[in-house]
């Protein structure tokens, strides 16, 4: 990642109904991958930004929209604090976790526990 | 262990459905998030880094196995796999939709759990001596600690106090509570015919680390709550409520001094000391009958220590402690293995741990605040049954207070407040030290990811402290703290390294330290008192 490179920003905020991590997209939809955000290069398109997370907040879409500072690198976007990329990465310690089940493959079984 | 009667059956039942009803309004928009906010959080529902996350009480760390099956439960249904248990006691979800969350808390309320205030600026948890029942100890200290959660669930005046506000119980001579950085501690102590406290009040950690101050040793056990309540009362009335930094207790009684601040509390006591507070003896014994003792076995025990096995004569050694009954043996579960995630247990593993706990130690199971499970009751001639159970289950890791029993908090993996990650620091310096930890010997390393200090970082023999610089993670290094009964805040050693660099750090400590111990029955923090810090710093930074 060049650290010269200039910055940009994007939207993001959790989902209301699952807390995921989401982000504004090109169509104005909210996307769970990074790559998919609008980047917002100048004041007005910042603006324009925080104005739709708090109208999709007041909508009960979204919680906590906040504006996110990435740079644009070849490799695609990358936020500029490492808190930021390992929240739009996702733990970085889940391989570790003992009996993690990824939500694609997860189980949903009825309980069965004998009263 | 503590059964609910029908009022605390009723109440838990009441509460869940309330929350259903505020979750689905706020689902269906009636609600805006400012609203809601504090109602999932009375609720133990926090948004963290990635996602929503549930913490679940557990009163004083005890656990029956049908609750342990039930955590298994919910990890396997409504997260990912996992639970995550805490220096509080407590068990994180990490992964719970907020829509499932009321399904969860009924699920939780049929056994006798509940998440009501595990968050919130009000009297959380009471946490108490993992080893309580088992240990030498004056009393158990858990039917204590029941009464003052029964006192301080949904306490009117105590619902919005200026911050949180922390207890724990010990029994003990033997600090296993870290009583003294909690908000008030109480140590159990025999007085006159009977029993009475010693009360610490104004201990904590976060971004000012205070030990607590003794303010009255000879609390009759009559009188606890009533004079908890004067404390409460106090820090109630004239704790900040201007400033979050400086709102906890600890710093009202460091800024009036503690000999002020207890004769201010004894004002208030005195006048009502002789009120409905009064603890009546039956009522405390009757608390006390939840906590009788198990009915042991009392034949003669046979040893079946075999020591051709060193894996397993190590785990006795290390995670096995003397009960006060003779013939049975108290067992450290690690949830430490080495380069795994501290705290961290599968669905499995928690079905596991019920099914031992019920097989062989009288279905009870305890949470530590050093983040391990503890099956309180075990025969001694059972111990190879539950080491051959636990190596099964990935649970046998023999090294309970060793360099890879590290305490470290979910940092800025799950976090939202967090500035650095601890577990993978925690993650590398386990497999850096695992092969030496035997030789090295007690040694508590303590890892915090903000300045918060849910990791315990004050009070590590060695404590680890991440910070952002620029954007990125970076840690400092303390020296000399210790939770025991012999408190110490750690001191930070100088400048702060790197992700890397700060596992080479430690392992320079441990270094320094074993080159220097006076013989190997001198443990690290003994030797830290002898030497102070200054071969440390300098086998730290000399060559830089």
């Amino acid at each position: 990642m060049s650290k010269s490179a200039p910055t940009a920003s994007v939207l993001t905020a959790n989902r209301l109904g699952d807390g995921v991590v989401v982000f504004l997209d090109f169509q104005g939809a909210w996307s769970e991958v990074l790559a998919a955000a609008a980047v917002a290069r100048t004041p007005d398109e910042v603006r324009a930004l925080q104005d739709r997370g708090a109208h999709d907040a007041s909508r009960n879409l979204v919680v906590e929209p906040a504006i996110v500072e990435v740079r644009e690198t070849t490799s695609g976007l990358v936020p500029v604090r490492y808190r930021e990329r390992v929240r739009a990465a996702g733990p970085t310690i889940l391989a570790d976790v003992p009996g993690y089940v990824a939500p694609e493959t997860r189980e949903r079984t009825p309980h069965a526990e004998a009263a | 262990m503590y059964r609910y009667d029908e009022f605390d059956a009723e109440f838990v039942r009441q509460r869940v459905a309330q929350f259903r009803d505020q979750v689905n309004r706020r689902l269906s928009g009636e609600l805006s998030e400012d609203e809601f906010k504090p109602l999932r959080l009375m609720n133990g529902v926090y948004l963290q880094l990635h996602a929503y996350m549930l913490r679940i009480a557990i009163p004083y760390g005890t656990l029956n196995s049908r609750q342990m099956r039930r955590l298994a439960h919910i990890a396997r249904h409504y997260d990912r796999g996992t639970g995550h248990f805490t220096t509080r006691q407590n068990l994180q979800f990490n992964w719970p939709k907020l829509v499932d969350i009321p399904d969860i808390l009924e699920e939780l309320a049929e056994v006798e759990m509940h998440a009501i205030q595990t968050s919130g600026n009000c009297i959380r948890n009471v946490t108490a001596d993992h080893f309580a029942g088992a240990a030498d100890e004056v009393a158990d200290p858990r039917p204590y600690a029941e009464i003052i959660r029964q006192w301080s669930s949904l306490h009117p005046e105590f619902s919005f106090l200026p911050r949180k506000f922390k207890v724990a119980v010990t029994g003990a001579s033997r600090d296993r509570a870290a009583i003294q950085v909690h908000d008030i501690g109480l140590r159990l102590k025999r007085l006159g015919g009977g029993l009475g406290f010693a009360v610490y009040v104004g201990g904590g950690q976060g971004r000012t680390p205070i030990l607590a101050k003794l303010v009255r040793d000879n609390l009759p056990e009559a009188d606890l709550l009533s004079y908890l309540e004067a404390v409460l009362r106090i820090y109630n009335l004239h704790g900040r409520r201007d400033n979050k930094y400086k709102a906890r207790i600890k710093i009202l009684v460091h800024e009036i001094g503690a000999a002020a601040f207890a004769a201010q509390v004894e004002e208030e006591w005195q006048r009502i000391r002789d009120s409905v507070l009064k603890l009546p003896e039956a009522e405390i014994r009757r608390i006390q009958a939840y906590f009788a003792p198990p009915a042991f076995d009392t034949r003669p025990h046979k040893t079946s220590l075999d020591a051709s096995d060193r894996d397993f004569e190590r785990w006795v050694t290390r995670n096995t402690c003397t009960h006060r009954q003779p013939g049975y043996a108290i067992v450290t579960i690690s949830l430490k293995p080495i380069g795994g995630i501290p705290g961290d247990a599968s669905a499995a593993q928690m079905d596991a741990v019920a099914d031992i706990a019920e097989r062989y130690s009288h279905d009870e199971v305890r949470v530590s605040h050093e983040q391990n499970l503890v099956l309180p009751h075990v025969r001694i001639e059972h111990r190879r049954e539950v080491y051959a159970a636990l190596k099964a289950a990935r649970l046998a890791e023999g090294n309970a207070g060793l360099a890879t029993d590290i305490i470290a908090c979910p940092g800025l993996d799950y976090c939202a407040l967090a500035n650095a990650r601890s577990i993978p620091i925690a993650q590398r310096l386990s497999e850096r030290l695992a092969a030496r930890q035997h030789e090295i010997g007690e040694l508590k390393i303590k890892i915090s990811g903000c300045i918060n200090a849910c990791g315990h970082h004050h009070v590590g023999h060695i404590g680890i402290l991440g910070v952002e610089k620029r954007g990125e993670e970076h840690y400092q290094l303390l020296l000399g703290g210790s939770a025991a009964e012999d408190s110490a805040l750690a001191a930070i050693t100088g400048p702060g390294f790197g992700p890397e660099g700060i596992v080479d750090a430690v392992e320079k400590v441990v270094d320094r330290y074993l080159e220097l111990r006076a013989d190997a029955a001198e443990t690290f923090l003994a030797a830290y008192a002898r030497l102070g810090a200054a071969p440390f710093k300098e086998a730290l930074y000399a060559a830089a």
